[in-house]
């Protein structure tokens, strides 16, 4: 990223109060096969920072497709464009021709549905991202791998067997690795898609607790089919249907008094 | 629209209908003790004591329908607030059941007095109290807001009655009326309506949350 990322970075990054965005999506338009038909359209939504923001809505409404633009990951479809619109994080326009993807992601993290540890040590899986980042120095790097697995609630079930195989975790505990292996850079948003739907009921509460604590210090953005755990970890909800954004209010409203009929309808199980 | 769960609609239908029920036997049950007075039947007072059993038991089974509601289908936005006030309704309609008890056992406490003749005060504000409840009811079953803002205003004519029964039958005992014991009872009687009244503006109160999520408690 050349000089102008200068405001993703975190050291440079304006101090934001909470509620204010640091996420602007405005009127944005997406195709995954260059501008003939648009998966999303015209949404326009801010995200606040240090909240929790859930997508929500049926499957193929394109909530997922709309998580996956905020770093970038459908660069890696030939055919997906951005077809009107902007985002800006902190700002800055994420797809304007000198910002980087790679760069980009830095400051943006993305926990996946399935768990995917690298076939490495615990500690190998943590210090990627920083090894990646050129740091070798292995003092730095074990203080960012226990302030990591401190953060995403891991340290004590495993600081006795840091350079054992990741892969022999649970389900669960990987699930938090990936999470220390994102928050290790320090991003300043960490994107959550469907982070416990391959979990059991106990590790996805042990995941929702983690994503209370986290809010404290990143902004994260969550897609779930979960209803109930958008009603207990987010601040805000958006409810997306058929590639358009229907409502985006305080988590409570959604749930408890929503605006529109058609958001009503899908929390209260009416769609079919 | 319904819901995709066919049974979640039929719980609702039936916690609605459970509600309705029960409606319809406190306000039997009011409605009968006020006759047992006026008409001087005591077997009437003794039956309203016995059937409050009857009612109790169905606030329970209201409250047990609602909490599977609760368990099984995590209902929100109207569905949420209809199941929450579906249970503060049943609580208030018990509680207008056990004010038709007392109204009949200072009915029948006037009743083995030898009666009175100004039991038939009490006329006027039962009747535009059953009028309110009934009115709570029909906004309940109707799902209907404005039906419901109508009995609070209707309240303040029960209110008003009250009053001025109190104020005329106190001003009796002040003069020296015989029949002190049972002319406070009447006062009393009249009281319990008024808070059946009361009870009736609560049952509104609900389900203009359930309706419009407007709390409007306590303004």
């Amino acid at each position: 990223m050349n000089d102008s990322s200068v405001t993703l970075d975190s050291a440079d990054a304006p101090a934001l109060a909470s509620n204010e965005p640091i996420i602007s999506i405005d009127d944005l338009s997406f195709s995954y096969d260059l501008g003939k038909t648009n998966t999303l359209r015209n949404i326009s939504l801010d995200i606040p920072a240090g909240k929790v923001t859930a997508f929500i809505g049926p499957s193929g409404c394109g909530k997922s497709t709309l998580l996956r633009c905020l770093n970038r990951m459908n660069d890696l479809v030939d055919t997906a464009e951005v077809t009107n619109g902007k985002i800006s994080i902190l700002g800055q326009d994420i797809n304007a021709p000198d910002v980087e993807a790679i760069e980009l992601r830095k400051h943006i993290g993305m926990v996946f549905q399935k768990y995917n540890p690298f076939p490495k040590s615990i500690y190998e899986n943590v210090a990627y991202g920083l090894r990646v980042q050129g740091i070798k120095n292995k003092s730095v790097l074990d203080q960012a791998v226990e302030e990591s697995l401190q953060k995403s609630a891991l340290w004590s079930e495993v600081k006795d067997r840091l350079n054992t195989s990741a892969l022999g975790l649970s389900g669960g505990q990987q699930q938090r690795l990936c999470i220390a292996r994102t928050i290790a850079v320090k991003p300043q948003i960490v994107l959550m898609d469907e982070p416990c739907s391959a979990l059991d009921p106990i590790a996805t509460a042990r995941i929702e607790e983690l994503i209370a604590e986290l809010q404290q210090d990143f902004t994260i953005v969550i897609v779930t089919h979960n209803m109930q755990q958008a009603t207990r970890v987010s601040d805000r909800t958006a409810f997306f249907y058929l590639g358009e954004l229907i409502e985006y209010d305080d988590t409570s409203n959604i749930f408890g008094k929503p605006k529109i009929k058609q958001t009503e309808d899908y929390v209260s199980g009416r769609f079919g | 629209m319904a819901h995709i769960l066919k049974n979640y609609d039929e719980e609702l239908s039936a916690l609605k209908e459970g509600v309705v029920e029960m409606g319809a036997m406190a306000l039997a049950s009011v409605e009968k003790a006020i006759k047992g007075l006026t008409d001087g039947d005591r077997d009437l007072c003794y039956d309203v004591i016995d059937e409050d059993e009857k009612i109790d038991q169905r606030e329970k089974g209201i409250d047990e329908q609602g909490m599977s509601i609760l368990l099984r289908f995590n209902p929100v936005a109207s569905d949420l607030r209809n199941v929450l006030s579906s249970i503060n309704i049943c609580r208030s309609l018990e509680r207008i059941g056990d004010h038709a008890v007392n109204i009949a056992k200072r009915a029948r406490k006037i009743l083995k007095a030898g009666g009175l003749e100004e039991v038939r005060l009490i006329d006027p504000v039962y009747l535009e109290a059953r009028k309110i409840v009934t009115t709570a009811l029909k906004a309940y079953s109707e799902v209907d807001e404005a039906i419901a803002l109508s009995v609070i205003e209707m309240d303040r004519k029960v209110d008003d009655l009250h009053k001025a029964l109190g104020k005329s039958l106190s001003n009796k005992i002040a003069g020296g009326a015989e029949k002190t014991e049972s002319l406070l009872n009447v006062i009393f009687i009249s009281r319990s309506i008024e808070r059946i009244g009361d009870l009736a503006v609560n049952i509104a109160e609900d389900i203009v949350f359930m309706t419009s999520a407007e709390d409007i408690r306590h303004q």
